[in-house]
């Protein structure tokens, strides 16, 4: 029966890694999640990791897959080079065990930049706020955020700055100021305009390559920082 | 976690862009370097022409001329850094975001040529000397 070797990163609650592998029998699984998950019923029951919807929608299983980081429920054995597959926890992420990683961080980040609908009415509008198809487009594509992590992991400036707020919260934030129906993009622009916001940014372009969902958080940020230009000429001309 | 700027140097298995971006960082380092570099040798020049012409000699002839192919080294340097700096400025004002990688290999071939045209003149210069 022919067989692949996951080789797996892992590491205890002390802190200490060590990489260990796996034989798992090819036609027994299709993606790497259902090799993980035969290594924890067959092999090892000790292995830890994070996997709900198994169909790319909760985000939870997002892990380093051959180098990138992936969704572990959406890459195919298939689809990856050889029989020898190296698996490892999200980079810039801390480690709690094995490859679940603590995301407090990054929801915090996310916290932010405000994702949320404000409205200087308090919500307390008389009328329905319409939006056309073109208004729900111009957001669409950035609603897509599974809050998966890859993104952060792929961003090299993530790494060395990690209070850098990261491409998924500064789409968050423009997902929110490109919605017709939110008024908070005064909020916004000033938090994203800070020293760990925008930017930090230094266009390398890797969160877009990395998005399962086709987010584009570069074209983001591009946006924010052209609508911090714009808002900077209002401020400067309302003082003349 | 902090990975620190070391992490920037883990491009092996990543995108163009990571790459782009870390070698991006390193050149920028390297210009650096070589400018205050520059300014000390230059600064000779209150010491008298006989101080500096003396140590321009010394690391250009001789048995340190291998000066010059460190030389070649800092032009392939400042012409990726150029290349790469001019791809990402126009990035900043929203023109080709959306093809950064075919934009990076484009402004890349170009540094290339220059480089190219670079060398064939350095080579002129090195045999007319």
């Amino acid at each position: 029966m022919e067989e692949m070797v996951f080789e797996i990163k892992r590491t205890d609650e002390n802190g200490n890694m060590k990489t260990q592998s796996y034989n798992v029998p090819k036609d027994k699984v299709s993606t790497v999640l259902e090799a993980l998950l035969y290594i924890k019923e067959n092999l090892d029951h000790s292995l830890s990791f994070r996997y709900s919807c198994r169909m790319e929608i909760c985000g939870s299983c997002a892990m380093e897959i051959n180098g990138k980081p992936h969704m572990a429920c959406s890459t195919t054995t298939d689809s990856l080079k050889g029989q020898k597959v190296t698996v490892a926890p999200l980079k810039h992420f801390k480690v709690i065990r094995d490859l679940a990683v603590d995301i407090d961080g990054f929801l915090e980040k996310y916290r932010a930049v405000k994702p949320y609908v404000i409205r200087d009415d308090d919500g307390k509008y008389d009328s329905e706020i319409l939006q056309t198809p073109e208004q729900f487009h111009e957001y669409l594509d950035y609603s897509l955020c599974i809050k998966c992590g890859i993104c952060m992991a792929a961003c090299p400036i993530e790494g060395s700055d990690p209070n850098y707020l990261g491409p998924a919260p500064l789409a968050a934030a423009w997902r929110y100021i490109a919605d017709n129906r939110d008024q908070g993009k005064k909020y916004r622009l000033e938090i994203v305009s800070g020293e760990e916001g925008t930017s930090r940014c230094h266009f390398a372009g890797e969160c877009t390559e990395a998005c399962p969902k086709g987010v584009d958080p570069s074209f983001a940020i591009q946006k924010l920082r052209s609508s911090m230009v714009g808002l900077e000429f209002q401020r400067l001309f309302r003082r003349r | 976690m902090n990975e620190g700027p070391l992490g920037w140097a883990k491009f092996y298995r990543k995108g163009v862009g990571y790459f782009a971006f870390a070698m991006h960082r390193l050149s920028g380092l390297v210009i650096v370097f070589y400018l205050y570099l520059h300014l000390f040798v230059l600064s000779h020049l209150l010491s008298g022409a006989a101080t500096y012409n003396s140590l321009v000699t010394s690391i250009t002839y001789g048995p340190y001329d291998s000066f010059l192919v460190l030389d070649v080294l800092l032009a392939l340097v400042i012409f990726y850094h150029g290349a790469n700096g001019t791809r990402l400025a126009l990035n900043e004002m929203g023109i080709g975001l959306k093809n950064h990688k075919v934009m990076f290999y484009f402004f890349e071939s170009i540094a290339v040529v220059i480089l190219g045209v670079f060398l064939y003149y350095a080579y002129m210069f090195i045999g007319a000397a």
